[in-house]
């Protein structure tokens, strides 16, 4: 069975393509983000998700989960993503971390109790991240036009596909139980919690101190997902003049 | 995807880097020059940080004092001519003086807020690599001694043409502020025909409200 995510990610490239017959102007071409109009009015609506939803229920979270609690939380999700990680770094030909995802999947699932604890970061082994869309990065796919997703945020058409293909590859979305959609819900609805919890001062922060919030997101998504996919090797030549 | 801690094989080529320039003796001036970017960025951070902790410090000594270093270290005209993008050569030059005032103010309120956040860690520089003769990365690390996660990368580009060192951008977890601020900049522009005036009028009033939070 196909995770929630999966199948959201599809219905939002319907949405989008639905929404994409305004002519872009020649800045938003400039910007690789023929759709402009249509993001920016996703983005309004993910900001009214959030404002009415999100942050409402973060706030409910935060009061009633402890600090520890949250951690275990944060730990227990990064867990379940291993396996997808792991495969990930074999398909992008990263041997190396490839056995980092796997000791740190023994290690935090036995002796981390379910992935609760994380103690192979303390061994040394800390954590790192990959999706599918990193992969086809890494494999010479170009990115596409800049996205603006519902619920999901900035993203690209590479980044979607990836991000379906891993639900579809995650081993959990292969289990198959008779209340597999709220195990998926549910692990959507954590992983958004933890996520928004984290990055609350930081996304108010770049909210307050934007002149246009939009580009401001969209160049910080690049370049992060840039610094992402080299797996944070310098990239200084890459750097315009000035 | 990479968290926070330095990849092995950049951490090998940096030492067989040095490694090698020791052997050779390569670029001793370039070398010098490396020493004396990292030198800069040790200082003057420390600095930075040690003003924005004083709590000895009034809400406006601080900020006075903040802003003095500040621009003793930056190059603002030069990263405010950057951030205007393909409007700076259509832009009537009057308006172009002021918008370089107005970042002035805005990035003094900018950069306070960002370092504000980090007065409790530590920052400790790690190498430099060179793109020119006048043009280094100097890479550090900002370590939180009350957390257990990994430092953050902090690097900073330093700008030697004048003979003396100047900070021109700095990067967070490798984004570089200057190409935010730009794209912003310009997308503005765009939405309002390119009008600079209108980009001074809504820095200024970005540059009051940052200034009120720190």
């Amino acid at each position: 069975m196909r995770g929630t995510r999966g199948l959201l990610v599809g219905l939002c490239g319907l949405v989008l393509a639905g929404c994409a017959s305004t002519p872009p102007s020649a800045d938003a071409l400039a910007a690789n983000d023929p759709y402009e109009q249509t993001n920016r009015d996703m983005l309004k609506l993910n900001g009214k998700i959030d404002r009415y939803f999100v942050i409402p229920t973060v706030g409910i979270y935060f009061l009633l989960v402890p600090e520890g609690g949250r951690r275990g939380v944060h730990n227990f999700l990064g867990n379940l993503s291993l396996p997808t990680i792991f495969v990930n770094d074999m398909l992008q030909g990263e041997v190396s971390r490839a056995g980092k995802s796997v000791w740190r999947l023994f290690i935090n699932t036995t002796v981390g109790i379910a992935g609760f604890w994380d103690p192979a970061s303390k061994m040394g082994i800390p954590g790192h991240g990959e999706d599918f869309g990193q992969t086809l990065a890494v494999w010479g796919v170009k990115e596409g036009p800049y996205l603006v997703l519902p619920f999901f945020g900035p993203s690209n058409p590479r980044d979607a596909f990836g991000m379906a293909t891993d639900a579809a590859m995650d081993p959990t979305n292969q289990i198959p139980f008779k209340q597999h959609i709220w195990w998926s819900a549910g692990r959507e609805y954590f992983t958004l919690l933890d996520l928004r919890g984290q990055t609350y001062q930081t996304i108010q922060g770049i909210q307050r101190s934007s002149v246009d919030y939009y580009s401001s997101l969209r160049n910080l998504y690049r370049q992060m997902r840039a610094e992402q996919i080299r797996n944070g090797r310098p990239a200084n030549q890459e750097l315009p003049d000035f | 995807m990479r968290l926070k801690n330095p990849p092995v094989l950049t951490r090998r080529a940096m030492l067989a880097s040095a490694a090698m320039g020791s052997l050779l003796g390569a670029h001793p001036a370039a070398a010098a020059a490396g020493t004396v970017a990292e030198t800069f960025v040790d200082e003057n951070i420390h600095k930075g940080l040690d003003i924005l902790k004083d709590k000895k410090l009034t809400l406006t000594q601080r900020r006075d004092q903040f802003e003095t270093l500040l621009l003793g270290l930056v190059d603002v005209r030069r990263i405010a001519l950057f951030t205007l993008g393909q409007y700076r050569r259509t832009a009537p030059p009057e308006d172009v003086e002021a918008f370089v005032n107005a970042f002035k103010n805005y990035a003094t309120a900018a950069y306070q807020s960002y370092f504000a956040k980090y007065t409790n860690q530590t920052l400790k520089v790690t190498g430099s690599t060179q793109r020119s003769d006048t043009d280094f990365i100097v890479q550090t690390l900002l370590i939180d001694p009350n957390s257990s996660q990994q430092p953050s990368e902090v690097d900073f580009r330093i700008r030697t043409d004048s003979g003396k060192p100047v900070l021109v951008d700095v990067a967070y977890q490798g984004i570089w502020l200057s190409l935010e601020e730009r794209d912003q900049f310009v997308a503005f522009l765009g939405q309002n025909n390119g009008n600079v005036r209108s980009l001074i009028a809504h820095l200024s009033e970005l540059a009051v409200n940052l200034g009120k939070q720190t």
